[in-house]
């Protein structure tokens, strides 16, 4: 069953053409990386598969809804219960702890639920950061903190914009490790652009980008 | 323009209106509940409504008449009002109506009945009102043409409105219809009713003098039976000075309390369930699987639940506002609207108090309350005359043995204690006790009435009360 379905998506600024008539189908549960240069088209990509931003040409459709058609309210709406965001800055509340910003999210979801919201936390392995300030925690754990936060309304599918940018190697690994058994037990779908290739391998299926196009889409066997 | 004609306006603009917002406000509760056919049957109410009141015009307006219409309009109301609370119960999950399940082809005749039951008294009373109004006043034309403009109006500007704004009404329900499920929507019947049920024009705009009248009957009815059947006719407690402390009890404020904890205590208790419970009975919306959610379905759920159940309180608590802005901004003051005319000062002859039936300035016959004043030993002390159903005079003091001496208003065919509000048919005048005005011996000719002042003041010495001390 098909999660994604992007028919001939152009974006066109006034300066430049950040896509050209992109296609991409990708199915429910898969974890999908978008790799290419800087100003391949990668981020308006995942901008407009998450409703962020509209194409100028084409037609999107995630989890059987028709991006174009949505009114503000029900595509903010959308967003909300289906998707889950990861950005390269971890875009914490700074005064807030780390139990409060997930619950921020359960709040504009929902309702918040604090024992759920610290469960969540536990998952991600920080039992032991409960309390504290964005300020008070690593960069790796900052980017755990926004793991649980993208994921605590189960959303169908999480988009990550270079998640791992700003972390050093282990703990990029520490991290993916963490992506991976989560994805093994909840097949959300990932969509994850990058442009570290030890990154992209993560996946199974590495879509490649370059100058607003999809060059090339091949599968990953792990 | 003349106020009467104001009035008649204002009487019919208040029937449209209750028509108009019952009719938008069932269309979205009938929307709600996923039967929005069946307003079909409130339609044809409404056409039943109508005949009857084509009807009503050749019924003679008598105060019998009146009297029953009145009647009528008070026990509509407080059928729903029950209802309400019944629905409210039910709906923060006391099941009062488990395994009542009625078919839904009942339904039809059910609303279609109820809105006759609903509607007709206070339609057929209204234009009772008028056509008295327009007899009284001679102003036929004037006040019928008044009357109906004011009824006309709503209905033009909801034509206009929705011949401007194509879909408005689709609209107006969407947007009412998460507001009312069945107890909201019957607290807003009673609502209604409570807030523009009187059938008398300016005099009685809303039922909420007679709900507190209501109280006050009860609580005087409860308390003077109880002690005047319950003890021995001697008893200290039966002595005039006990009475007057037992009277606060069913005085205007007490009842003013009791009428407001009557119909506030079932909404309260409603707000108080519906915050505290988790999930309420029936406010649990469709296609909830129950306890299996987990997560963030289950916050869902739970957040539905509570704007849920916000919408909901939101009549309710728009029910609680207005009872207390109607009791507080004097609306109640109706209560006491009696024909209260001023005393006569009269003095004494040679021991005797002596009133002309000659006088060309009065007519004592006229079946009208007459009261006269006479001052003694430092006090004023009230006497009133009235003409009997059976031709004769009553004279008696304006006083009664229970209540403080504030004297009795005439209303219709009853003289009604102004402390208590207690109505006593003019026929029993003269016969002592209990709540009746205390009798004098008077002797009656046909040229004047002459009472003992001894009588007077030994009576009233019974009577006391500070107020008419001088």
């Amino acid at each position: 069953m098909e999660l994604i379905e992007i028919k001939g998506v152009y974006k066109e600024y006034e300066t430049a053409v950040a896509l050209r008539g992109v296609d991409l189908v990708v199915g429910s549960g898969t974890w999908c990386s978008v790799v290419g240069p800087s100003g391949s088209g990668k981020s308006t990509l995942l901008n407009i598969i998450g409703g962020l931003d509209s194409p100028t040409k084409g037609q999107v459709f995630v989890d059987g809804a028709d991006l174009g058609a949505l009114s503000e309210d029900a595509l903010a709406r959308f967003r909300r219960e289906r998707i889950g965001f990861v950005f390269q800055q971890s875009y914490l509340i700074p005064y807030l702890s780390s139990v409060d910003n997930v619950m921020l999210a359960q709040y504009f979801h929902s309702m918040p639920d604090r024992l759920e919201a610290e469960e969540a936390l536990r998952r991600v392995g920080l039992a032991h950061r409960l309390g504290h300030r964005p300020g008070e925690l690593s960069g790796g754990e900052q980017q755990r903190v926004c793991i649980a936060r993208a994921l605590i309304n189960s959303p169908r599918l999480l988009l990550a914009d270079e998640p791992t940018g700003n972390l050093d190697r282990e703990n990029t690994r520490l991290m993916l490790e963490l992506l991976k058994r989560l994805h093994e037990e909840e097949r959300f779908t990932i969509i994850l652009v990058t442009h570290d290739p030890y990154v992209s391998k993560w996946a199974q299926r590495i879509v490649t980008m370059e100058d607003g196009k999809v060059i090339k889409d091949e599968p990953l066997y792990y | 323009m003349s106020l009467f004609i104001i009035e008649a306006a204002v009487v019919g603009l208040k029937e449209a209106l209750k028509l108009w917002v019952v009719w938008l406000v069932m269309s979205a509760y009938l929307k709600d509940m996923g039967s929005p056919r069946l307003i079909r049957a409130f339609h044809m109410g409404i056409a039943l409504t109508i005949a009857l009141f084509a009807v009503s015009f050749a019924i003679a307006s008598d105060p019998y008449v009146r009297t029953v219409l009145s009647r009528l309009t008070g026990y509509t109301f407080f059928v729903f009002f029950i209802s309400s609370i019944a629905a409210l119960l039910e709906s923060t999950g006391t099941r009062l109506f488990a395994g009542l399940k009625p078919k839904e082809g009942i339904f039809r005749p059910v609303i279609a009945l109820s809105t006759v039951f609903y509607f007709s008294p206070d339609i057929i009373g209204s234009s009772m009102f008028i056509r008295e109004l327009s007899e009284m006043k001679g102003a036929y034309a004037a006040v019928y043409l008044s009357g109906f403009a004011g009824f006309a109006l709503p209905f033009l500007l909801t034509a206009l409105t929705l011949y401007k704004y194509r879909g408005g009404r689709t609209a107006a329900i969407a947007a009412i219809a998460p507001y009312f499920g069945t107890a909201q929507f019957l607290l807003f019947l009673s609502m209604v009713k409570l807030l523009g049920g009187g059938v008398k024009g300016f005099a009685e705009f809303s039922l909420i003098p007679m709900v507190q009248r209501g109280v006050m009957k009860f609580f005087h009815d409860f308390v003077h039976q109880t002690f005047v059947f319950l003890m021995v006719p001697d008893h200290p407690l039966l002595a005039t000075t006990v009475w007057n402390f037992i009277g606060i009890f069913f005085g205007p404020n007490i009842a003013m309390a009791a009428s407001l904890f009557i119909l506030l205590a079932p909404p309260l208790l409603f707000l108080l369930k519906g915050a505290t419970s988790p999930r309420g009975g029936t406010a649990t919306p469709q296609g909830a699987t129950g306890p299996g959610e987990k997560g963030a379905e289950r916050r869902k759920l739970m957040a539905s639940v509570r704007a849920d159940r916000r919408k909901k309180a939101v009549p309710v608590v728009g029910f609680i506002a207005l009872i207390l802005i109607f009791y507080f901004s004097g609306g109640t003051g109706e209560v006491s609207r009696l024909y209260n005319p001023k005393p006569k000062p009269v003095v004494e002859d040679k021991g005797v108090i002596i009133i002309p039936l000659t006088d060309p300035t009065m007519d004592l016959m006229d079946g009208m309350l007459h009261k006269f004043s006479f001052a003694a030993e430092g006090k004023t002390m009230n006497m009133l005359i009235i003409k009997k159903p059976d031709g004769k005079l009553a004279v008696c003091l304006d006083a009664c043995e229970i209540c403080p001496p504030e004297g009795y208003g005439q209303r219709e065919a009853h003289v009604v204690c102004i402390y208590c509000m207690t109505p006593i048919p003019v026929e029993t005048l003269g016969r002592p006790g209990g709540c009746n005005p205390i009798p004098l011996n008077a002797s009656i000719t046909e040229k004047d009435i002459r009472v003992d002042v001894a009588e007077i003041i030994g009576k009233w010495q019974k009577v006391g009360g500070a107020g008419s001390v001088e």
